[in-house]
C-alpha cells in the first residue's frame, strides 16, 4: 500500500509541480502572485477536449495545440490585465489577478457550461490503460509513465531554457533588476510575455493531464489546483524554480500518505499543515533565498 | 449638459417604473411558487431534472385553466447545492410575499440551511428529494417531502440490496462529507450490523475532489467485495473509474444520488455494474407512472429519472392543496399537514403520498442498475 500511495502522490505531485513552476516564474519576473494561473490550467483541459471532440484531433496533437493556446492565453492575460498596472502598487495587480481568475472561471462556465465533462471516450491512446510495469504489487499504467515522463521532460527542459539560453539569461536578468536589464538592452516586456507563455504552456499541460487522468473537467477545477500549487510554490520558496518542483512533489506525496495513513477527511488539511510547518521553520521556503538585497534567484 | 442629465434621470425612472410595473402586473393574477435546486454548478443536471418535472406539471395545470382560475407561475432559485447559497435563496423567497410555497430544496445540506428561514417566515416547503432524516425536526412543521428518508434507504441497502441482490458480505464505504451522505452512511452502518455485513472500511472525500486514488487504495487494501458510493453522481462516476483503474472489478452500489444520466456519461464503461436505490422507477410504477414516463420521454427525449417524477408530484400536491385552501402560506401548511392518512393522501405518478407529523412520507424503494451504458431495472 505504501508504494501505491507513493505512486498516487507522485502522480498528483508532478502535476502540482508543473503548475507551481508557473506561479514561481511569474513571481520571479514581476513579483506578482498570478492567481489566474489556475484558470489557465483549467482552460488547457477545456481546449484539449474541445479540439478532440470538435476538430477530431488526435490526443497528442490536441495536447500540443492546447498547450500553445494556453501560452497565448498567458501572454494575453499579461497584456490585458497586468501590463497596464506595471507601475501601480503591487496590491492593485494582485486584486486584478483575483478578478481575472473569477472572470475566466465564469467565462468558461458560459462557454462550456458548469457540468463536469468527461475526457472524450476513446480519445486517449488505447495502450494508456494497459499495465506497463509491475513492482511490489503496484501496477503502473502507461498513462502513469506518460505523466511522469512529460513532467520530467518539461522540468528538465525548463531548467535548460532558464540556465542555457539567451532568453533564460534575459529572464534571470529581469528577475534581478528590471531597470538594469532594460539599460543593457533587454526588451523587458517581451521577456515578461515570454515568461507568461512558458508558465501558461506548463499550466495548460498539467490541466490536460489531470483532465485526462482523473476524467473530470469543470470550470472551477482551477481553483483548488491553483491554491495547492501556490502552496507548493511557497513551500519551495517562491521565486525558485527547483523549489517549486520539489514543493509540488512534497505536497502531492504528503496528501496521498496523509489520506492513506491518517484521516481522509483532513487530506487537504494535512498537505497545508506540511506547508505551514515548513514555512515556520524556514520562512523563505526550501530553496528561497533570504532577501537581504533585491537579489532573487530564478 | 444639465438637460441631458435630467433626461437620463427621467429615462431611468421610466425604466424602473416599467420593471416594477411588469413584475407587479405578473404578480396580480398568478399564484407564485418558488422552486429551489442547483441550476448551475457541479450538480446542475439535478436542477435540470427538477425543472423538467415541474414544467410538465405546470403546463398541465395552466392548460387546464390554472388553480381556481388563477394561473401558476414558478420562481427559480439557484442554490448550487450549497448551504450558503441556499440561505440566500431562502431569504429571497421568504421576503417575497407573493410566493406562497416552495418546492425544494434539492440537496439535504441546502434544505437544512434554508428551513430555519422558512420556519421564521412561515413559508411551507415541500422537498422532492432531500432525504436526510433530521430535516423534519429542523422544519418544525413547515417541512414536507414526498421522498423517503435515508433512515429507510440506508437500511434497505444494507438489508436487501447488498446481501440479497448483490449477494455480497464485505462492503467498503466511500462517503462525501455532507449531511446527505453522512446520514445515509450512518443508517447503512446501523443496518449492516443486523444484516450480518462486514464494513471493511469507511473513508470520506470532499465535494469537488477529482483525485480519489489515495482513499481508494486504502479501502481496497482490505479486499471489499463491493464499494458503497455514498454521495452524488459526479464524484461517484469518478470513483467508479478510478477504482477500476486500481484493479477493482466487483459491483458498486449507491443510493438515489447516483441516479443521473451524467453518472454514465462521466463514468463511461466503468459505470457498468453499479446498482442504486431510487424512490421512483418507471418500470415498476403503476399505470399513471408509466404514462408519465412516456409523456416525459416525448417532451424531453430522455428517460425519466426519479427526481423529475418527484418534482412533478410536488407541484401536483401543492396545486391540490392550494385549490382547496387558497393561497395563504399558513393555510397551505395546514392543508399539507392535514394529508396525514392514506385516505387524505395524494395519488401521483410516484404512488400515494401522505405525511407524518414530521412531514416525512413512507414510499418504497426500487433498484436500478447500469448495464452496457444504460440504466435498467435491477432484478
Amino acid at each position: 500500500m505504501f508504494l501505491q500511495q507513493l505512486v498516487n502522490g507522485l502522480t498528483i505531485g508532478g502535476i502540482y509541480a508543473m503548475i507551481a513552476v508557473g506561479y514561481t516564474m511569474i513571481y520571479g519576473v514581476i513579483q506578482l502572485i498570478n492567481f489566474a494561473h489556475g484558470e489557465i490550467y483549467m482552460l488547457g483541459a477545456f481546449f484539449a477536449i474541445t479540439f478532440i471532440s470538435f476538430l477530431g484531433l488526435p490526443f497528442y496533437v490536441a495536447f500540443l495545440v492546447a498547450m500553445a493556446c494556453c501560452a497565448v492565453c498567458g501572454v494575453l492575460l499579461d497584456i490585458v490585465a497586468y501590463r497596464p498596472l506595471r507601475q501601480s502598487p503591487r496590491l492593485a495587480a494582485l486584486i486584478t489577478a483575483i478578478g481575472m481568475s473569477i472572470f475566466l472561471q465564469n467565462l468558461a462556465m458560459i462557454i462550456w457550461g458548469s457540468r463536469p465533462k468527461p475526457f472524450p471516450h476513446g480519445a486517449l491512446p488505447a495502450y494508456f490503460e494497459k499495465t506497463a510495469v509491475t513492482f511490489g504489487g503496484v501496477n503502473l499504467s502507461w498513462f502513469h509513465l506518460f505523466i511522469f515522463t512529460i513532467t520530467i521532460i518539461m522540468m528538465v527542459g525548463l531548467n535548460l531554457i532558464i540556465k542555457k539560453t539567451k532568453w533564460g539569461k534575459a529572464m534571470r536578468a529581469v528577475a534581478q533588476n528590471k531597470t538594469m536589464a532594460a539599460l543593457t538592452g533587454i526588451n523587458v516586456n517581451r521577456v515578461i510575455s515570454y515568461t507568461f507563455a512558458l508558465a501558461g504552456a506548463l499550466g495548460g499541460a498539467a490541466g490536460i493531464m489531470v483532465g485526462a487522468f482523473y476524467n473530470a473537467i469543470f470550470p472551477t477545477m482551477g481553483y483548488v489546483a491553483g491554491v495547492k500549487a501556490f502552496a507548493a510554490a511557497v513551500l519551495g520558496g517562491i521565486g525558485s524554480v527547483p523549489g517549486a518542483m520539489l514543493g509540488g512533489v512534497i505536497l502531492g506525496v504528503a496528501e496521498a500518505l496523509g489520506a492513506g495513513y491518517l484521516s481522509s477527511l483532513y487530506r487537504d488539511g494535512i498537505s497545508y499543515a506540511v506547508m505551514i510547518i515548513v514555512i515556520i521553520l524556514i520562512p523563505a521556503g526550501l530553496f528561497g533565498k533570504v532577501l537581504k538585497e533585491t537579489k532573487k534567484s530564478m | 449638459m444639465k438637460k441631458r442629465q435630467s433626461f437620463l434621470f427621467v429615462g431611468l425612472l421610466v425604466c424602473v417604473a416599467l420593471v416594477f410595473g411588469m413584475t407587479s402586473g405578473a404578480m396580480a393574477g398568478k399564484i407564485r411558487i418558488g422552486v429551489a435546486a442547483p441550476f448551475t454548478g457541479n450538480l446542475a443536471s439535478y436542477g435540470d431534472n427538477i425543472k423538467a418535472g415541474v414544467n410538465l406539471k405546470l403546463k398541465e395545470i395552466n392548460d387546464a385553466g390554472g388553480i381556481n382560475g388563477q394561473k401558476v407561475q414558478l420562481v427559480w432559485g439557484d442554490d448550487l447545492c450549497q448551504p450558503k447559497d441556499a440561505g440566500i435563496v431562502g431569504a429571497k423567497f421568504a421576503a417575497d410575499k407573493s410566493i406562497v410555497a416552495v418546492i425544494g430544496h434539492l440537496c439535504s445540506s441546502a434544505t437544512l440551511a434554508a428551513m430555519p428561514i422558512y420556519v421564521r417566515a412561515g413559508l411551507p416547503a415541500l422537498s422532492p428529494t432531500s432525504t436526510n432524516p433530521t430535516i423534519g425536526d429542523v422544519g418544525k412543521g413547515w417541512f414536507f417531502r414526498n421522498c423517503y428518508t435515508d433512515d429507510f434507504q440506508g437500511k434497505y441497502l444494507a438489508s436487501y440490496v447488498v446481501p440479497k441482490l448483490l449477494g455480497k458480505k464485505k462492503v467498503a464505504i466511500f462517503y462525501e462529507n455532507n449531511d446527505y451522505a453522512i446520514g445515509l452512511k450512518d443508517s447503512f452502518v446501523a443496518g449492516a450490523k443486523s444484516a450480518g455485513l462486514t464494513v471493511t472500511g469507511a473513508e470520506a472525500y470532499m465535494t469537488g475532489t477529482t483525485d480519489f486514488t489515495p482513499q481508494l487504495t486504502k479501502l481496497l487494501r482490505d479486499k471489499p467485495e463491493t464499494i458503497f458510493l455514498c454521495g452524488y453522481h459526479p464524484e461517484g462516476a469518478l470513483i467508479a473509474g478510478q477504482s477500476r483503474k486500481l484493479g477493482f472489478n466487483g459491483p458498486l452500489f449507491g443510493a438515489d444520488g447516483i441516479d443521473n444520466e451524467d453518472y454514465i456519461k462521466i463514468g463511461g464503461k466503468a459505470a457498468d455494474n453499479t446498482y442504486c436505490t431510487v424512490p421512483f422507477l418507471a418500470a415498476s410504477a403503476g399505470p399513471a407512472g408509466k404514462d408519465f414516463a412516456k409523456q416525459y420521454k416525448k417532451a424531453y427525449g430522455r428517460d425519466v429519472d426519479w427526481m423529475s417524477a418527484n418534482a412533478y408530484d410536488c407541484l401536483g400536491i401543492l396545486a391540490q392543496v392550494i385549490g382547496k385552501v387558497g393561497t395563504d402560506r399558513k393555510k397551505i401548511r395546514d392543508g399539507l399537514a392535514a394529508m396525514n392518512w392514506p385516505q387524505f393522501g395524494y395519488k401521483g405518478v410516484t404512488g400515494l403520498t401522505y405525511f407524518n407529523e414530521k412531514g416525512d412520507c413512507s414510499k418504497p424503494a426500487f433498484v436500478k442498475k447500469v448495464e452496457n451504458g444504460k440504466f435498467v431495472a435491477a432484478k
